[in-house]
């Protein structure tokens, strides 16, 4: 053979081998493939055998076309598999395929009563201007719920709460005043005396959407050596802030707890129309939030602490109304009803 | 309380302050006023006419052609259906144009005959019905004689008065007058009163009634004995007033108490003087048993601590509250003895609250009266009964006092206002201080004028009650100055911290692991009846039954405190079922109520529980068959909430038998032979009546666990050698306890010198083919693990067979092959 014919040989060769490997459809059949047109008895290696028969200036010419073709078909060859191999990986994916819209496996997250809620919430901005939390008992004694707070028997204020008595002596307190003073005399003398107490308080109310026999309260309650009413406001403008949103404001009103003088209606922004005016808020942009006031003087002073060098603030919000407020809930009695289709509701969180 | 505008508008210059306005300063000073509104709303073109001739109408039975002058040229011809229309009568008129509430009045045919308006009756022009007697609600308003024909109606009925409806606070016992009402809006406006007191000469003619106080309960007695009393209707005037504020009209002699009562907010009775034996009037303490008819019927069954007007003879009164049939005041009374007197304020609360009596009369004397309207009062109310009733005074006012001195005009008190300023946080100057206080009539006589501590002694005048110390005037200043002048600050003392106590701690992670659980939290009554007990099918003599009875409870259904929680939740349950609810899990942190002794003698024990339901279907997963919620779901969440506690391997289930869970499904928990809680599958003929099938309940003690918690932990190191893990499958009988198994295979392996045993879980159960009959084959995963070398295959299979020995012992448990 001449170079001439070895020339033509390879060119066939080269024609017949891109064709069969384009056939190649999968890994096996490019390995057959291989064999043919790359392996020890593929005809390229018959070719160069014959190489022999050449003269030496043949034969570096014919080792260079040899090589030239080994080289193009191996990457061919290279090509052909990195295909295959990609066309293998996308038929296995495919294969592989799950519907990722079907739910997951889990265990649903419970749903934090709306009560709880708002005094977590509320005790935490409370326990971070370095409040402590205090509970007290729901039966209390005349003494502790009435007439240590500056509440004689006999006095027309007592109507202002209507009162589950169990005996003479016992009741069901009317709100978590009490612990106003049962925390004074536990800490007394020391100062200052800061704490907040959350916890369920009754009245001789019938059940109606806005009223309940029984509720939550949180009282508060600050006694040191100078404490202002202008502290009242401050703090209860960081707890509004907290709790309502950041461009909160109060507005204090006078009015009468027998137990703080001077005395205050709270009110804060309404949290439905940030004070524009609705419904809600019957068009004054007010909502009544809390009472407050300065501890009266004879609640100081029964308790231990002389009102001549001490005085303090008060405060007491409901729970309930709080919640309502904030979650758009019309009918107190809807938070003891349970019903989990508005429970559950309560599993998202941060708001 | 309901107050008449106009009425305060002539007793306080408030000239340019509408009603709204005054309401908001009102509010915005302390007194809350929740309403304000038209007294009647749309009446105009209503005019006074006279009916000169009233006939039947010709075309129907029920209706009268009148004509009516109503000071126009002509008469006007106007058809008309009352019943008692009759000529010579003065009506309202409304003309054609007039409006009424009910609308615009336009000509009208009438059975053929046209009517040129309409004669009103009082519920057509808008009067209070409910509070006029029958007679003048009944066909037309009837007015007097004496009315000017052709006069506005509107006016002359004040129509157009607006009603402010305040809501006072129990302090403010002085704006429960006009009087008192008048000096707070001129205190508030810095505007001048016109509250005179009337004038009277003293005669010194010596009255006819005598008057004895033998009781400390009353410090001040006045009386005037009045003659002649002319039996008649009060002046529309007053009648319109007293309707306004919302207090019925009678006739005069009643009205003219009243009235002078929402005039100065002092209390008057009337007596039929002749009825009062030897003229002598007895203030004295009640016999107890004491009988007193008093003016509604009523027999009354007296006390020792209630105060009584009374003759020499018997109970004439009862001070303060409500006055005697015997002395009350008739057609035929010929003289009158009129009281003003001052009554101790909780006796009269204590005598109305016992007798279940609530007059306008106690509600002043309960909350306190202002002593130096005592007097003026019965002089205004004299003067009235003169120019009204024709009467005459027979002698001077008759007074006695408890104490020899003359009642004070005012208290001193004590007040510095750099105290106030302190107390307050606002820098408020002294003369605005001093310009407040004048505004409100307080006199301040300056005691110590040197220094910067100044001391003022305030002389606050007795129509102020509430006013009794530095506290009470600061409040003044603060008021009147605006709660918008206070500033916002925090407090300026030491920094303190603020954490939760451990109790709380436990409460609060308490309700957080179990929300993670897949728990829905809620909040439940405490109040239950003991019916609910007898379902739970608890023995008559279980501590459960000893409940605390609320003393008047609000409902048939919940008259004690609760001493369970199962009731509680069983409710939610049964209230979901029937609402759409296919099922839930839920629970509480809440108290239940130990009564120490019954009846109650002191405060009980609350403890704090948290108690749970698991009820209805469990919410179906993909690719699992739907089922209901069952023991183990009960028990996982348990578990991970003791495994939160540290609580997971120290807690031992064991089967438990209470009457009111399954006796084959339910389990107490124990930690260190410490009892914490229960949960079990409800019994079911329970469940059942609870509309709770198959739910499972469980309750925890919180205040138990406290003692248990191990508060420091150390981790344990990282194991260095591998472990061996090994599977172990047995057959035993289906009433061996796996828990059992586990305890027994742990404690084997844990009885030598070296613990190699890491953990051994329970992971299948089955029952069925290929098991004998009442089996059960168990399979364990066991990891063995030493912590200085790695374990042979030998020593391991050594503790395999060791703990097979153990079970074929104490089960006879068979390797499963
Ligand atoms: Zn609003």
């Amino acid at each position: 053979m001449n170079v001439q014919e070895i020339e033509q040989e390879l060119a066939h060769l080269r024609a017949g081998a891109v064709e069969a490997l384009a056939a190649t459809s999968d890994v096996k059949a490019l390995e057959e493939w291989r064999i043919e047109f790359l392996g020890k008895k593929s005809r390229l290696t018959q070719v160069s055998r014959q190489m022999g028969g050449l003269s030496a200036e043949e034969r570096p010419i014919v080792g260079s076309l040899l090589n030239q073709l080994r080289g193009q078909l191996q990457e061919a060859f290279d090509a052909r598999l990195s295909e295959l191999e990609k066309a293998a990986l996308a038929a296995r994916f495919a294969a592989e395929q799950i519907d990722v819209t079907l739910p997951g496996r889990k265990t649903k997250r419970g749903a934090m009563h709306p009560i709880t809620r708002v005094i977590e919430e509320i005790e935490d901005v409370f326990l971070g201007m370095g409040f402590e939390i205090a509970e007290g008992p729901e039966i209390e004694t005349d003494e502790y719920n009435f007439e240590r707070l500056n509440l004689p028997k006999d006095h027309p204020a007592r109507d202002m709460q209507d009162t589950f008595y169990l005996t003479e002596n016992l009741l069901l307190r009317t709100h978590t005043s009490p612990m106003q003073v049962r925390t004074m005399e536990r800490m007394c003398p020391s100062a200052p005396v800061k704490v907040i107490v959350p916890g369920r308080v009754y009245r001789r109310d019938e059940d109606d959407a806005t009223h309940s026999h029984a509720f939550n309260q949180i009282e508060g309650l600050v006694v040191d050596k100078g404490i202002r009413m202008s502290d009242l406001k401050g703090v209860l403008e960081q707890f509004a802030k907290a709790v309502f949103g950041p461009n909160q404001a109060v507005r204090l009103r006078p009015s009468f707890f027998p137990f703080t003088e001077p005395s205050a209606e709270v009110d804060v922004l309404c949290v439905n129309c940030g004070g524009k005016g609705c419904r809600v808020c019957k068009d004054t942009g007010w909502i009544e939030i809390l009472g407050a006031g300065m501890v009266h003087p004879n609640v100081l002073d029964w308790a231990g602490y002389d009102s001549k060098i001490y005085s303090g603030f008060a405060f007491g919000m409901g729970a309930e109304r709080i919640a309502m407020l904030k979650y758009g809930i019309e009918d107190i009695r809807q938070l003891y009803q349970n019903d989990l289709r508005l429970l559950s509701q309560f599993a998202r969180t941060l708001v | 309380m309901k107050v008449s505008y106009l009425w305060l508008c002539e007793v306080v210059n408030i000239t340019g302050v509408s009603p709204d306005e005054l309401a908001e300063r009102l509010t915005r000073g302390g007194l809350t006023v929740d309403g304000v509104a038209p007294r009647v709303k749309g009446v105009s073109g209503v005019v006074v006419g006279e009916v000169v001739a009233c006939e039947q109408h010709p075309n129907a039975d029920r209706l009268r052609v009148c004509q009516v002058n109503v000071g126009q040229d002509e008469l006007l011809t106007i058809v008309c259906g009352a019943p008692n229309v009759s000529a010579g009568q003065k009506v309202p008129v409304a003309v054609v144009g007039a409006n009424l509430p009910g609308g615009k009045i336009g000509k009208a045919k009438l059975r053929g005959i046209e009517s040129q308006g309409m004669l009103c009756s009082a519920s057509e022009i808008g009067l209070e019905v409910k509070l006029l007697p029958k007679e003048q609600t009944e066909g037309l308003y009837i007015l007097p004689s004496d009315t000017i024909v052709g006069a506005d109606v509107a006016d002359l009925l004040q129509l157009n008065d607006v009603v402010l409806d305040i809501d006072l606070t129990p302090n403010r016992s002085d704006c429960l007058s006009i009087r008192g009402l008048a000096y707070e809006i001129a205190a508030l406006y810095g505007r001048p009163i016109r509250f005179e007191p009337p004038k009277r000469a003293v005669t010194g003619e010596g009255s006819p009634v005598h008057i004895e106080i033998a009781t400390d309960l009353c410090s001040r007695y006045d009386a005037q004995v009045l003659s002649g009393l002319n039996d008649v209707a009060s002046p529309l005037w007053m009648q319109m007033r007293l309707l306004t504020m919302g207090v019925r009209p009678i006739n005069a002699t009643v009205d003219i108490t009243n009235y002078v009562m929402l005039e100065w907010g002092q209390p008057l009775h009337a007596f039929d003087f002749d009825e009062v034996r030897q003229e002598t009037i007895v203030v004295r303490q009640a016999h107890n048993g004491e009988k007193l008819v008093t003016l509604d019927g009523e027999e009354r069954s007296l006390t020792q601590d209630m105060i009584v007007i009374s003759d020499p003879d018997r109970a004439i009164g009862l001070a303060g509250v409500m006055g005697g049939e015997n002395t009350e005041v008739t057609q035929k009374t010929n003289r009158v003895v009129l009281e003003s007197a001052a009554f101790d304020a909780p006796s009269v609360r204590r005598t109305g609250q016992r007798l279940g009596l609530r007059s306008e009369a106690q509600q002043r004397f309960e909350k306190g009266i202002d002593v130096v309207a005592v007097r003026a009062a019965l002089n205004r109310a004299t003067e009235l009964y003169q120019q009204i009733c024709g009467a005459s005074i027979v002698g001077d006012v008759a007074s006695t006092a408890r104490t020899e001195e003359p009642a004070a005009e005012s208290r001193m008190v004590a007040f510095s206002p750099s105290r106030c300023r302190e107390l307050l946080g606002a820098e408020i100057a002294d003369e605005t201080m001093q310009d407040v206080f004048s505004r409100l009539g307080f006199h301040i006589s300056t005691s110590n004028f040197s220094g910067s501590d100044r001391e003022w002694d305030v002389a606050v005048p007795t129509r102020r009650p509430d006013i009794t110390r530095e506290a009470d005037l600061v409040e003044e200043i603060a008021r009147l100055v605006g709660y918008d002048e206070i500033p916002s600050t925090l407090p300026e003392g030491a920094t303190t911290t603020g954490t939760r106590t451990l109790r709380q701690k436990i409460h609060q992670t308490t309700r957080h692991i179990l929300l993670g659980a897949g728990m829905t939290e809620v909040f439940t009554y405490s109040f239950t009846h003991p019916s609910q007990l007898d379902r739970m099918r608890l023995p008559e003599d279980a501590e459960y039954r000893r409940m605390i009875p609320i003393a008047m409870p609000l409902s048939d259904e919940r008259t004690v405190m609760r001493t369970h929680m199962l009731p509680s939740l069983a409710q939610i349950g049964e209230y979901n079922l029937s609402h759409g609810n296919l099922g839930g899990q839920v629970f509480e942190l809440a108290r239940v109520y130990r009564p120490k002794s019954l009846p109650l003698t002191e405060q009980p024990i609350e403890e704090t529980m948290w108690a749970g339901l698991w009820f209805g279907e469990y919410p179906v997963q993909l690719g699992q068959r739907p089922r209901a919620f069952d023991f183990y779901d009960a028990k996982g969440s348990i578990e991970v909430w003791l495994s939160a506690f540290g609580l997971g391997h120290r807690a031992a289930f064991r089967k438990t038998n209470v009457p009111y869970l399954h006796p084959g499904r339910s389990a107490e928990v124990v930690v260190d032979d410490i009892r914490i809680g229960q949960v079990g599958e409800i019994y079911p003929e329970t469940a059942e009546e609870m509309g709770v099938a198959g739910a499972v309940y469980a309750e925890f003690h919180l205040d138990a666990i406290e003692s248990l918690l191990n508060l420091r932990y150390h981790v344990q190191p990282l194991p260095r050698f591998p472990a061996s893990l090994r599977d172990l499958a047995v057959v035993v009988d289906q009433n061996v306890a796996v828990g059992d198994l586990l305890y027994a295979a742990k404690e084997e392996l844990s009885s030598g010198t070296e613990s190699l045993l890491e953990s051994c879980n329970v992971f299948d159960v089955y029952r069925g083919k290929g098991i004998p009959e009442s089996h059960q084959s168990v399979a364990f995963s066991f990891i063995y693990r030493a912590t200085d070398r790695t374990l042979t295959d030998e020593e391991v299979s050594h503790l395999e067979s060791r703990v097979l020995a153990r079970w074929q012992r104490e089960f006879a448990a068979v390797l499963r092959s």
